[in-house]
């Protein structure tokens, strides 16, 4: 074909053998074939074989293809499922190695605190007109002779701006950097060491407001010991509260998920848990959902230090996030059915067990393993001696048995209610067949 | 192997290792998105952690400490991270600090930590590998916009990070295999065996049938993220732009100013979930009737007459008021999709790409894109498509003798398109011209001939013909069909060869496209007995392709 064209160039696509025109799809090549020229049978026969061989063959080839290529595009259709939680990938701990570089440090810096606290102590005791000088036979002053600028500040010392001493390490410093302890705090610093030897009223008398002179190393040394022990003694507020509210948040998840299969098994029409118990314990989670959003109020409200702004976000946030988990898992329990629908569900039921099993009672009561430990295989009915006193051992059962459905139920525990109650009506089926057979007997005598 | 699962799965292990109380989670910049594509604020919220920060943000407010609080520290183990948390450790604001890194972090960075608590508030040094962007099960980014120009000085570095936290995450150990006419698919390689080698007590996983890692070009498809998309995720992309889940609306006309910002994520709004790879017509009805569903509550609120009534719609609002915040969340980018197809006319448009792509008849070809070009007949086609137009007409046909590139470009300037853009029509033959030449071949005729019959059939929708190269990539994988000379191991000592791998993992240096993201969907589903995942340096539409082979072309040449 090539040749023959007029710009001698290739030229692809379903072209006319006759005039090179392009037509695009076997069908249109067909046909106009068919219209122009009609008059050159064999070549049309020839073209009609080639396209169907063509066609025949492609499509063959294209069978299994396009088969994989149909359930491809249904299966587009599905969308992302959930991922559901799956156990974490790969990790590795540096706390070890972190720990170790960490103590070799730290092992100094304890000591030095450690040295610091106890000369604490005892400069706290001395007392009296001479204070100044016995707190120099304590620790030692640097001498001050040779230093002319404050190390910290590097100004220079002069008649305004005087050299001053840190009590705890003798070190020099001026005015403006110096840090001022008060008495009554270095007392709760060192208070330990006190309740040890019991002599706190020792230094009693001493005049409130006094402070001791602090370089800012030792400041910052004793400071920071001193938060680490205040954070273990005081608790703000915020965190009693809110201590309380996950306190109560834990507490609710096993009643919501006791909830959730008590609604199931009631809207399957089972006779396992009443209708009213249900609902007194639907009400205690809504009980509990109004104490937590009290509790969220009040954290919200906590009075503030002006200079934390991240105390109301942090408020706000805790606010916030109450409400929505009271938004998302509290209140959208399902609604309870009325006592006429549940009735109704139940008749459902019972139409279509009917139908479908014959026992099953019998069978049901046998499985029944209490966590109280009773059990109704302990009783078989035939070994019992026939006794009337109020030491029956079956009216005994019954009346602990009533017992703990009592207690079960004012502690919400729902399940155990509907075993127990299976058990009671098992003791008393007994007992009535027991009383009968003692009748019986009597008669027989 | 679902990316989204393993960083829940860490984030809930990193959450709960700390035990209960208050806790505040400081995070760098790259963090943040990596924990905001799979938790949102209120989830993260019910697991304790009331407070986020930024380290590289935080450091204003220095004094306000509060030392009740438990500090969750998320970060990657960078230098700046490492100065700027010993800074922290040295004036701790919070009670206690829990310290995980994204990645492998150097011991000595850990040895400057310790040296810095001296106020011993430190209690955990973790290393949880979510070192990527997880934007569905099977997706996951790196979040490089552009990654060519600086391979060597930071990207290479950053996509091996990338790769072995994925490895790690998944808890696999793979068989590398890559792109040999790449030298970046192959010092990537490279460097990620080194790594695997080095850290091998990490890496010793028992794996019964060993993972594959294919490495590939961005420049052996370069036709794929240039093209319109028609499924939902894919399609906002292409016009809206997803940015880590998050879609930009504030330049639509009368947005209100909840809607300027909304966030697409699967994991949390299941209309979108459902509708994520379906087409434009059939989300239309799913609209719809989501509309009509709304609808139905809503007028069932209407009437709150009786105590019952009252009592119902309290316990119902939550949900209706999350239902409604949905509904106006997709109509509103529905509406928006659906506004700029006929004012773009990209129906045209994309019937003339795919037919393009898919086929192949040049002189018909040149004629469609002549006729959609004249500036006389359309006036409304965006500057950016009439270039992609010429863009995919000459990747098709610059070696046909008869091609009219030249012409194209004239009614390009016709059309007083800038500068610039006419000039990445060079761009980007010049991008891939290493990988186009020999794809060019019989081979690929007679597939197209396969194609055009299909269309016979009418299985074929018009717009979605196009298969990404991809496809045609992991079938061939997956009938023991890819080349060794193509896409050689690194590995030798292996001898599984013709073992059909059960895992695969594919990355793509210069970006993936969600189109390629449904491709692998269809493989999952379809060939139950593999899993894919599918990740690149960036995720791609058109415009952001277009920057990174600029960016690719000017540093090259």
């Amino acid at each position: 074909m090539a040749e023959w064209s007029p710009e001698s160039q290739i030229q692809e696509g379903f072209l006319c053998p006759v005039c090179y025109k392009d037509l695009r799809s076997p069908g249109n090549l067909l046909s106009h074939f068919v219209e122009l020229h009609s008059e050159e049978q064999d070549l049309l026969k020839s073209i009609k074989d080639l396209v169907g061989k063509a066609k025949k063959k492609i499509l063959k080839l294209d069978e299994n293809e396009l088969e994989s290529f149909k359930t491809e595009m249904s299966l587009q259709k599905i969308g992302i499922e959930y991922s559901e939680p799956q156990a974490p990938g790969q990790t590795r701990s540096m706390t070890e190695y972190f720990r170790n570089v960490r103590r070799e440090r730290l092992d100094h810096r304890t000591s030095e605190t450690n040295r610091l606290i106890i000369r604490l102590d005892k400069l706290l005791r001395i007392d009296g007109p001479d204070r100044k000088l016995r707190e120099q036979e304590l620790v030692v002053w640097l001498d001050g002779s040779t230093v002319s600028r404050c190390p910290s500040c590097t100004a220079s010392f002069n008649i305004t701006r005087r050299q001053h001493h840190c009590r705890l390490c003798g070190s020099i410093m001026c005015n403006s950097c110096s840090y001022f302890l008060p008495y009554e705090i270095a007392k709760t610093i060192v208070a330990p060491v006190y309740s040890d030897t019991n002599k706190a009223n020792a230094i009693a008398s001493k005049a409130e407001g006094d402070t001791l002179r602090l370089c800012a190393h030792c400041m910052n040394m004793l400071d920071s010991r001193n938060q680490a022990q205040m954070l273990q003694v005081n608790q703000p507020v915020i965190c009693q509260l809110y201590m309380r509210l996950q306190k109560i948040k834990n507490d609710l998840q096993p009643s919501l998920e006791l909830y959730d299969k008590m609604y199931n098994s009631m809207m399957s029409g089972e006779q396992t848990f009443r209708l009213q118990d249900v609902q007194s314990l639907r009400s205690s989670i809504a009980q509990q959902a109004e104490i937590l959003d009290a509790i969220s109020k009040r954290i919200i409200s906590v009075p503030l230090n002006p200079e934390q702004p991240k105390a109301i976000l942090l408020q706000n946030s805790i606010r916030r996030a109450t409400t929505q988990y009271i938004k998302e898992y509290l209140l959208v329990l399902p609604i309870l059915p009325s006592a006429e629908e549940l009735y109704r569900i139940r008749q459902e039921r019972l139409t279509r067990n009917v139908s479908t099993s014959t026992h099953p009672t019998v069978s049901a009561v046998k499985k029944i393993a209490v966590t109280t430990g009773w059990s109704p295989d302990n009783l078989s009915i035939e070994n019992v001696i026939p006794e009337i006193s109020d030491e029956d051992p079956l009216m005994q059962q019954i009346a602990i048995v009533r017992n703990y459905i009592k207690q079960a139920r004012s502690a919400n525990r729902f399940e155990e209610v509907a075993s127990l109650e299976e058990n009671l009506e098992f003791l008393k089926k007994a007992y009535r067949e027991q009383q009968l057979a003692f009748k019986n007997d009597k008669v027989a005598v | 192997m679902n990316v989204i699962g393993a960083v829940k799965a860490y984030i809930t292990k990193m959450v709960e290792e700390s035990e209960p109380g208050m806790k505040i989670l400081v995070m760098d910049k790259e963090t943040t998105s990596v924990v905001s594509m799979v938790f949102s604020q209120s989830e993260i919220q019910q697991k304790e952690v009331f407070l986020l920060e930024r380290i590289d943000l935080g450091s204003k407010n220095f004094n306000s400490g509060l030392r009740y609080l438990k500090c969750l520290v998320f970060l990657r183990p960078t230098q700046q991270n490492i100065d700027l948390l010993s800074k922290e450790l040295r004036n701790p604001r919070y009670g206690a600090y829990y310290i995980y890194f994204s990645n492998i972090v150097a011991k000595a960075d850990v040895k400057v930590l310790a040296e810095n608590d001296e106020q011993e508030v430190v209690k955990e040094v973790r290393e949880l590998y979510m070192d990527y962007l997880a934007v569905n099960p099977h997706l996951f980014s790196l979040g490089l916009p552009t990654c060519m120009s600086n391979w060597k000085s930071y990207s290479l570095q950053r996509t091996v990070q990338g790769l072995i936290a994925v490895l790690l995450s998944l808890k696999k150990c793979p068989i590398i295999r890559f792109q040999k006419r790449s030298r970046e698919c192959h010092e990537l390689a490279q460097r990620v065996e080194e790594l695997v080698n080095k850290e091998s007590t990490l890496f010793a996983f028992s794996q019964s049938n060993q993972p594959l890692l294919l490495i590939l070009d961005r420049r052996c498809d370069p036709v794929t993220p240039l093209l319109n998309q028609w499924t939902y995720q894919a399609m906002v992309h292409e016009l809206l732009t997803i940015n880590n889940n998050r879609v930009n609306l504030s330049k639509v006309k009368g947005i209100s100013k909840d809607l300027a910002e909304v966030v697409l994520s699967a994991e949390q709004d299941p209309f979108y979930a459902k509708n994520i790879f379906l087409n434009f017509g059939e989300i239309g009805q799913n609209i719809k009737e989501l509309m009509e569903h709304f609808q139905s509550k809503a007028k069932s609120h209407q009437k709150v007459e009786s105590i019952a009534d009252m009592k119902a719609f309290v316990e119902t609002y939550p949900q209706f008021k999350k239902l409604s915040g949905n509904v106006a969340k997709h109509v509103t980018v529905v509406g928006e999709l659906s506004s700029m197809l006929s004012e773009y006319e990209l129906l045209d448009v994309s019937e003339v790409e795919q037919e393009i792509t898919s086929q192949t008849d040049h002189s018909s070809h040149l004629q469609s894109v002549r006729k959609l070009l004249n500036v006389a007949n359309n006036k409304k086609l965006r500057d950016i498509d009439a270039v992609k137009l010429v863009i995919l007409y000459g990747l098709k046909y610059q070696s046909h003798s008869n091609n009219d590139i030249v012409g194209l470009k004239k009614l390009l300037m016709k059309r007083n398109i800038p500068e610039h853009l006419i000039a990445s029509i060079p761009s980007v033959l010049k991008y891939s011209s290493h990988y186009t030449q020999q794809n060019d071949n019989v081979v690929d005729a007679v597939k197209i001939t396969k194609r055009f019959f299909k269309g016979l059939n009418g299985v074929d929708n018009v717009y979605t013909q196009h298969k990404p190269v991809i496809h045609e990539i992991l079938e061939d994988l997956l009938k023991g069909r890819i080349k060794e000379d193509v896409y050689p191991r690194l590995n030798n000592l292996s001898n599984q060869l013709n073992n059909r791998p059960q895992d695969v993992i594919v990355f793509m240096i210069g970006g993936v496209t969600y189109e390629e993201s449904l491709t692998i969907h269809a493989f999952n589903k379809n060939y139950p007995g593999t899993n894919f995942v599918l990740g690149g340096t960036t995720i791609h539409n058109s415009k952001s392709f277009l920057e990174e082979v600029n960016d690719t072309v000017r540093i090259k040449l």
